[in-house]
């Protein structure tokens, strides 16, 4: 009997079994909303299903060039006549008694070696060798990028971007003889990720300039780059840059199905290939680094990574990555090892900082003011006295307002960044605090939080921890210290789910691997990085 | 292979899995369980003893399971000792994963509300928990052994760092006499000092995760032995910075003497906070674990899938949280879980075994 009544004492009441179910409900909603979005933007990027929309896409019906001269000509005029920007110089070629018609568009070709060289050349020089054999014909033009095309739109769609094209009576087919020549940036040092000591090359918006760069980083015959054309409507090129004996070959597939799956009617930046190729696109991480610097790239190629370039914007991407490629930055091996260990340290440090900050703020202060040192929290305390409202908001009009900031001063023109930056982050600050709305104490927090996070080399690795900065601040509104460790488990267990193409994102520190952390928060000597990192199962594991 | 399918982890996983599985409330209230029953200076020896008991048995199941390569507990215990019987006792022992499961994040939350969030309705602090912690068990066994890999060696870390300053506060005298009253009271403790390597258990459903199963003596050794020296560690410097009369007579012995002392100029005076935070850590960390076993051992005996077994165990792990009415409760529940733990070894790996050597060897069955 006095079993049954402490087994009935020990029952719950109703309200506790309202919460359980409460509990239950929860995860169930959530897991189902984040299998809806994730269906419903994973629509739009078929990754894996758009094999066949894409092969019905890309061909269309073929044009070939017919070989009669009138004809393609008549072609060609109807199709892209209509350009006011393109130019079509009829020229007889002399020796040979045949028309010729040269095409090209304005501003993407040198007009002085059009006018000297080539048309002095058709128009006099070429001999009649050039129509006895039809398919050697091309070799006996003495350009350097010439290459024949059978298709006239494909013939168009080059010439309008920029080749000269060239169709000669007799010839059945059009032939591109000069490369697109516009105007390019020159090369300049790379804005995003500058560097004291280093390379100042950054990569420019011209693909074979990149490439170049590349290349030019030294000699080797096991560098290779793949070609792609990308994009249904406007179509770029995009290279794929590996070591052939380093890369491990499954990796290498996996990245050419997935770029080779690219589906978007135009890609403006590598931005939009990281999108559609990474893994998880509802997760705030990045699992595509981007970079400006050449350098960057090839010590990635080295360590059996594989580099994506694309025509028409200065950043390569690489794959895979991990969270701590993130902190650390090519100068960490061009200094001593000494000093690029501690400013290793100080980043992982400074990105801890800009991640918890204001969440420790708000804990310690609102909720445990007992765990800091007594003078420390009666100070702080004190200056609170005459601020109005609850930790969480303090911090989220001063953390707000130095977003907008840093915001406005991106899109300023450059004289006047400085300026409001001295407006905004002095003048507002101290007014702030003069008028009782903030303590000065959080002035101190949220300064150095901003500045931590300016610490954190790659740009858009800081912007992440921006995002999340913020949910951790609600956290610790909610549950104080227990709810700052809740976000920092949460975020453990969703770092340890991601992957990058297939590697763990928060390896070597887990799954560990002991090799690797020679150049995780320490970067050790040179001599002692004798091999390649583990996690990328390279063919070829040793550096020699 | 470069992308891995498999959900196996490897050597140093699994010894890590077992250290954070059984590293859990104990670190805080063993001091006290133990000295209770014992009442002389010698509960060290007894977390010596009780830690050799605890590693031959963790020897008898590695070697029973490794009979099994690939198969947990819940899969093979049907090969040997029949269906419904095996059913029943896999049965008992996912029970006792719940059970413990609850207690441990009721400890926890006891301890949260205690020293962090006074005021606050407990279910704010056991629902968010364990929703992270599904979150978590959500990604498998993988998942899970990469975030004990994380927490780990911060654990260690503090945990050292904490003992060490504690050092100040340490009197040899406290220790003292060695065996005073004699090798009864030591034996008297050895129930208690087992019921801290609660947890053990989840080797026999490690080794069939292990990328390498014929290294799992290793791993498993090597896993029990650092929260056998944690623990040992733990009672010489807590007896030995209170004296045994003040560990008796309080609830949370181990932070009650990290603080006991200030470091003066330190940003934090009191050591007490950082162990808080990675005694919250390792929480989850133990949680997680019980949490996993659990929908595993439903999931594989009653061959459901295992995502929809996670969610339905959130509510049963939240009621077995709030079952006891108090803090005596859940300290009564402990014992009663030790007691549980003890009968399930008996009845699992040692009758197991039995009875597996018993058809192989006696009847030359093939099992």
């Amino acid at each position: 009997m006095s079993f049954l009544s402490s087994v009935v004492v020990h029952i719950p009441s109703w309200s506790v079994f309202c919460q359980a179910l409460i509990a239950l409900l929860v995860p169930i909603l959530v897991t189902r909303m984040y299998k809806k979005l994730h269906s419903f933007v994973g629509n739009g990027r078929n990754l894996e299903t758009n094999k066949t929309i894409q092969s019905s896409v890309s061909t269309p019906e073929v044009m070939p060039f017919s070989g009669d001269y009138q004809t393609d000509l008549q072609a060609i005029y109807s199709r892209i006549g209509s350009n006011s920007d393109l130019h079509a110089r009829e020229l007889p070629i002399k020796k040979l008694n045949a028309r010729g018609t040269l095409f090209c568009v304005d501003g993407m070709q040198n007009e002085r070696v059009l006018n000297m060289r080539i048309m002095e050349f058709l128009m006099f020089e070429a001999t009649d060798g050039l129509l006895a054999g039809t398919v050697k014909s091309e070799e006996l033009l003495p350009f350097n990028n010439l290459s024949k095309v059978s298709d006239i739109d494909i013939f168009n769609r080059s010439v309008l971007f920029g080749h000269a094209g060239l169709l000669i009576e007799g010839i059945p087919h059009g032939l591109l003889i000069e490369f697109p020549n516009g105007t390019n940036r020159s090369i300049t040092e790379p804005v995003s990720e500058a560097l004291i000591r280093g390379p100042r090359i950054g990569f420019s918006e011209v693909l074979s300039e990149n490439t170049s760069l590349l290349r030019r980083q030294g000699f080797s015959d096991q560098l290779e780059m793949k070609s792609y054309r990308v994009g249904t409507r406007l179509q770029k090129d995009l290279v794929l840059a590996y070591m052939k004996d380093i890369v491990n070959p499954d990796l290498l597939q996996e990245v050419q199905t997935r770029v080779s799956n690219l589906n978007a009617d135009f890609l403006a930046d590598s931005g939009y290939i990281e999108q559609l190729i990474e893994d998880n696109y509802l997760s705030p991480f990045q699992q595509v680094q981007n970079t400006e610097r050449p350098d960057r790239v090839i010590n990635a190629l080295l360590e059996g990574r594989i580099a994506i370039l694309l025509d028409g914007t200065p950043f390569a991407l690489i794959v895979p990555v991990t969270f701590s490629m993130l902190l650390q930055t090519p100068e960490d091996y061009y200094e001593r090892w000494i000093p690029s260990s501690l400013l290793r340290m100080l980043r992982f440090g400074a990105a801890f900082v800009a991640l918890m900050g204001p969440a420790l703020y708000i804990s310690l202060i609102a909720f445990h003011p007992g765990l800091i040192p007594t003078e420390l929290a009666l100070s702080i305390i004190e200056t609170r006295q005459g601020v109005p409202f609850p930790a969480l908001i303090e911090v989220l009009i001063l953390e707000v307002s130095i977003e907008i900031l840093r915001e406005a001063g991106i899109r300023l023109p450059k004289p006047i960044g400085p300026a409001m930056g001295i407006v905004g982050g002095l003048i507002i600050g101290d007014a702030a605090v003069q008028a009782g709305i903030v303590s000065p104490f959080l002035v101190i927090v949220v300064a150095v939080t901003a500045i931590s996070s300016f610490s954190i080399p790659t740009y858009s690795a800081g912007v992440t921890l921006r995002i999340l900065r913020f949910i951790g601040m609600i956290f610790a509104a909610f549950l104080g210290m227990f709810g700052t460790i809740l976000f920092f488990l949460l975020l453990c267990s969703h770092l340890t789910k991601l992957k990058s193409f297939g590697v763990p994102y928060l390896t070597p520190a887990s799954p560990f691997r002991a090799t690797d952390w020679k150049d995780l928060f320490f970067r050790a000597p040179l001599s002692l990085m004798k091999r390649r990192p583990a996690m990328l199962k390279t063919r070829n594991n040793k550096r020699k | 292979m470069f992308t891995r399918t498999d959900d196996k982890i490897t050597t140093s996983q699994a010894a890590v899995f077992l250290t954070n599985t059984v590293l859990g409330a104990g670190i805080l209230t063993m001091p006290r369980s133990i000295t209770q029953e014992m009442r002389t200076p010698d509960s060290w020896l007894t977390i010596l003893v009780g830690g050799f008991i605890v590693m031959l048995t963790i020897l008898l199941m590695v070697k029973l399971s490794q009979q099994f390569p690939g198969q947990t507990v819940f899969q093979y215990a049907g090969r040997i000792a029949g269906r419904l019987p095996s059913l029943l006792l896999c049965l008992l022992l996912v029970v006792y994963f719940i059970l413990v499961a609850g207690f441990e994040i009721r400890s926890l939350a006891e301890v949260t509300l205690f020293f962090l969030l006074e005021g606050t309705p407990i279910w704010a602090v056991i629902i968010p928990f364990i929703w992270a912690g599904t979150y978590l068990v959500l990604g498998g066994i993988n998942s899970i052994a990469r975030v004990f890999q994380i927490v780990f060696p911060i654990t260690i870390l503090v945990l050292l760092v904490s003992f060490g300053f504690s050092l100040r506060l340490f009197d040899f005298n406290n220790l003292r006499p060695v065996l005073g009253s004699g090798v009864l009271p030591v034996l008297h403790g050895l129930k208690s000092s087992v019921l801290v390597y609660t947890g053990s258990e989840v080797v026999m459903t490690l080794v069939a995760f292990m990328q390498h199963p014929q290294q799992a003596v290793k791993a498993m050794i090597g896993g029990i032995a650092i929260p056998f020296a944690l623990y040992f560690l733990t009672i010489v410097f807590v007896i030995g910075g209170l004296s045994i009369d003040s560990v008796i007579n309080s609830t949370w012995p181990t932070i009650d003497l990290i603080r006991s002392f200030e470091i003066t100029g330190f940003f934090v005076e009191r050591l007490e906070f950082p162990l808080m935070v990675i005694w919250l850590m390792q929480m989850f960390c133990n949680f997680c674990s019980f949490f996993f076993q659990a929908s595993l051992g439903i999931s594989q005996l009653f061959k459901f899938s295992v995502t929809p077994v996670i969610y339905g165990m959130v509510p049963v792990i939240f009621l077995a949280a709030m079952v006891p009415n108090s803090i005596q409760d859940v300290f009564a529940l402990g014992d009663a879980i030790g007691s549980m733990g003890l009968a399930l070894f008996l009845m699992l790996p040692v009758l197991l075994s039995f009875i597996w050597i018993l058809r192989k060897k006696g009847l030359k069955q093939h099992v």
